[in-house]
């Protein structure tokens, strides 16, 4: 038997939209035809089409007054008409669309691949969410980042002048960069439970960072504070006519505060405590083999990019600046420089594995890596962290020891490429240059390879 | 949240007499004024008739559903008037009214319980035996009963 679909839609979205419906409901009853009506009204999406409706649907009929996305049904019959056309003639719709030629062959197997991706992104409800965020991120990182870059254009103390512009460039920029990770948690959290979980998304996250947890912090944020507001939703009763306060006032005071303590008393202390313990190892590691440090700060570098893991990797080199040691710096910013430089020639060159949006943060991320602005590959560790961040790692740990072995030294804390033309700021500038490289492109296939074998290609594998 | 308490008792206008569209929605209004529903009359008309503006909301069978969603209106109200002489509405199968739902809600809306209320009414609209029903009742009792039924 012809299914039929329709989705009703009108600019009120209070009583037309549900006439519609019901009238192509009553007529295809009438008919005895199997049909399924959305709408969309103020109350939201009700009776959603899902892809298997669509799937097995013969044609779809649009009867809308609004802008719908008509994209979920490429490669089916659709009838466009107004709202008033489906009250007025709902019998005469249905006609016309039995009467709609079948989806052809070719439709169907586009029809058939479009469903595996969606079976593989359906079944990752936890990637919608941590996708959401990030798409949301991306932005902030991009402007943040390539402003911070452009401040060194000034060169590179520039910035550190109070009032100068190439200061305020770069004020500009971290102030972007500061609200990276709010921005990610928030919106993971909206992702999970609407505008409600929005506000105690943004405060976790914006805590992530205060208490040094970053980006992987930050991800945690949001997943707390989008459950925990749809918890309080579904525990938290109220008597009827103060319903309407829940998410105005219940939810994100209840939900906040639980994220707020959660990300101050449980996630927090082990931070400092992460931090701590590894400052007192480096500090051990001091007088140990070369390359091993290297190494290892090097992949520190890249967990967690500007989490607390890199942080005291970075803090330790740093501070190794005043005793004159200049080694482990080099191998920190070889370090901090490969996991947006191996990404963006990932994206060069399987463009197949990244979103649209990926392959444009990708070209930006080549303007962060030479300017040693790790956050950079932020979106796309947290886009599939399990995947990418060992990736990254494994480059930022050769790119470290690669440094080490080279003997390279540094005596800048930051700069990227730029310090590279700055007489005596790097020696063995040339085999400095090949370790990044070469930490670079480790990065790039590493990714490449990994990402391959995400859960969303694995799925296509097996059903094809 | 129950149909009544958006449909109150003096919303309800039977066998009224009226000459236009304006004049309906007018009346209409005026009840809802009445009950506090409407706190500013010419807001909350002027966002129903550009709403009408947009497209009738004559749904053909005798029926019309104006609505507006205004920053004069207080909470979610409805409003009911059976015409004693049908009125010209430019409704979509080209016949007058006899019914007339005027709706109305607020801008800033805290939870849609009312959206579902209305979404309801508007699939049994869409029913014959229930447009009858509007068409023999008595009283406001009555016409409220046949709408919760």
């Amino acid at each position: 038997m012809k299914k039929l679909l329709a989705v009703t839609a009108c600019p009120t979205g209070i009583a037309h939209t549900f006439m519609a419906a019901e009238a192509l409901d009553k007529a295809a009853k009438e008919k005895g035809i199997d049909m399924k009506v959305e709408t969309r009204g103020s109350v939201g999406v009700e009776n959603e089409l899902t892809e298997e409706d669509i799937r097995e649907a013969h044609a779809i009929i649009l009867a809308v007054d609004t802008n719908v996305d008509e994209e979920r049904f490429s490669g089916k019959s659709v009838i466009r008409v107004g709202v008033g056309d489906a009250i007025k003639d709902p019998n005469g719709l249905i006609d016309q669309a039995l009467e709609m030629e079948d989806t052809t062959p070719d439709d169907y197997v586009e029809q058939v691949k479009e469903r595996k991706k969606a079976k593989g992104e359906e079944r990752k409800g936890f990637y919608k969410h941590l996708m959401n965020g990030v798409s949301f991120m991306i932005p902030l990182v991009v402007a943040g980042g390539l402003l911070i870059a452009l401040s060194f254009v000034f060169g590179l103390e520039a910035a550190d002048q109070e009032g100068t512009l190439a200061n305020h460039l770069n004020q500009i920029g971290g102030v972007a960069f500061g609200l990276m990770v709010p921005i990610l948690a928030g919106f993971i959290a909206y992702s999970i439970a609407d505008k409600p979980g929005l506000a105690p998304g943004l405060v976790g996250g914006m805590l992530a960072d205060e208490v040094g947890a970053g980006f992987l912090g930050g991800i945690i944020a949001g997943f707390l504070a989008g459950y925990l507001a749809q918890l309080v939703k579904k525990v938290v009763k109220l008597p009827k006519n103060l319903e309407g306060i829940m998410p105005v006032l219940v939810i994100p005071l209840l939900a906040t505060l639980a994220t707020g303590l959660l990300m101050y008393y449980v996630i927090g202390g082990p931070v400092s405590g992460i931090m701590g313990a590894l400052e007192d190892f480096l500090q051990s590691m001091t007088g140990a083999n070369a390359v091993i440090l290297g190494l290892l700060l090097g992949g520190m570098m890249a967990v967690d990019m500007g989490g607390p893991v890199n942080k005291t990797a970075y803090a330790f080199a740093a501070g190794l600046l005043a005793s004159e040691i200049y080694g482990p710096m080099a191998a920190v910013m070889a370090a901090g420089m490969t996991p947006p430089l191996g990404i963006w020639i990932a994206t060069l060159i399987a463009k197949k594995r990244f979103t649209k949006e990926e392959q444009e943060a990708g070209k930006a991320a080549s303007v962060l890596g030479i300017s040693f602005i790790t956050e950079g590959a932020i979106p796309f560790a947290a886009a599939d962290p399990l995947r990418v961040i060992p990736a990254l790692i494994a480059g930022s740990a050769t790119a470290g020891a690669l440094s080490m072995i080279f003997n390279a030294a540094l005596r800048v804390p930051h700069g990227g490429v730029f310090v590279l033309f700055i007489p005596n700021a790097v020696t063995h500038v040339l085999l400095y240059a090949l370790a990044i490289a070469i930490g670079t492109v480790v990065t790039a296939l590493l990714v490449i390879f990994f990402k391959k074998r995400s859960p969303q290609a694995q799925a296509a594998d097996l059903t094809e | 949240m129950q149909l009544s308490e958006i449909l109150k008792k003096d919303h309800v206008l039977l066998d009224i007499e009226a000459d236009s569209r304006e004049a309906v929605i007018d009346e209409l209004t005026k009840t809802m004024e009445g009950t506090g529903v409407i706190a500013d009359a010419a807001t909350y008309k002027a966002a129903v008739l550009k709403r009408e503006e947009e497209g009738s909301t004559g749904i053909g069978f005798s029926v019309a559903i104006p609505h507006g969603k205004s920053a004069g209106v207080n909470e979610p109200g409805l409003a009911y008037a059976r015409l004693s002489q049908e009125v010209d509405w430019q409704s979509l199968d080209g016949n007058p009214v006899k019914s007339v739902f005027l709706i109305a809600i607020p801008e800033e809306q805290a939870g849609n319980e009312h959206l579902q209320i209305l979404s309801q009414l508007s699939r049994k609209l869409m029913h014959e035996d229930f447009r009858e029903k509007l068409n023999t009742a008595s009283n406001s009792e009555e016409l409220i009963a046949a709408l919760e039924g």
